[in-house]
């Protein structure tokens, strides 16, 4: 009977707070050096990424760009071909689903992925492909690179 | 080296407060009341709650009402 009393009122409070919205102030005294520091990926970070990217199957080449690139001042962070991009062949489904979806809360906004095999990859590759053009003539980093490029 | 975003966590004295910016911050100027950024960011309503009335009382978020 309390529970039940303590959730009704708890519910109550959610409604009267869901009014207002919060939102970042660019007046404060040090936004951008804040931006910088919060938005700036950490190495331990890339390494659990890589770590997981590899265990997906046989992975070639793995491309971060836009959203991953977010230290980068001035940058578009959302004007991106791909935020994720794998190559690599027998790349499982069950593993790639459940990655995309922690990846994305941790990120906290959807990811553009791509996923190519070896042989489609180095044919548009060889083509000069508007898509890997972009993204590889745009910033990026390759943070597997098993083909040499 | 030691893990970098654990230090990141220890400077700000909260896990919750660095994932909260990290949220604001990627998406930015974005506006969010507080049971949708809990959600989005999977922590609970009440110590979300905190971490926006302090955040808020710093100067770093505006309110803005509906």
């Amino acid at each position: 009977m309390k529970k039940k009393h303590h959730s009704r009122k708890q519910a109550k409070k959610h409604t009267r707070t869901d009014r207002i919205n919060y939102s970042l102030d660019p007046e404060f005294e040090f936004f951008g050096e804040l931006k910088g520091l919060i938005l700036k990926s950490s190495p331990a970070e890339k390494y659990k990424m890589v770590k997981k990217i590899l265990g997906l199957g046989r992975v070639k080449l793995a491309v971060t760009s836009g959203i991953f690139m977010a230290e980068n001042n001035g940058l578009d962070l959302y004007d991106t071909v791909a935020d994720l991009f794998i190559v690599g062949d027998d790349i499982s489904k069950d593993k790639l689903r459940p990655f995309l979806r922690a990846l994305e809360a941790e990120v906290g906004k959807e990811i553009k992925f791509t996923l190519m095999d070896k042989d489609e990859f180095q044919y548009r590759y060889g083509m000069f492909d508007r898509f890997i053009r972009v993204l590889l003539e745009g910033p990026h980093e390759k943070i597997i690179n098993k083909l040499g490029i | 080296m030691p893990k970098s975003k654990d230090t990141l966590d220890k400077l700000f004295g909260s896990r919750l407060r660095v994932k909260l910016l990290k949220f604001l911050f990627r998406n930015y100027p974005g506006n969010f009341n507080a049971s949708e950024l809990s959600h989005r960011i999977q922590e609970s309503f009440e110590e979300t709650k905190k971490e926006l009335d302090f955040l808020r009382k710093l100067g770093l978020l505006k309110k803005l009402k509906n």
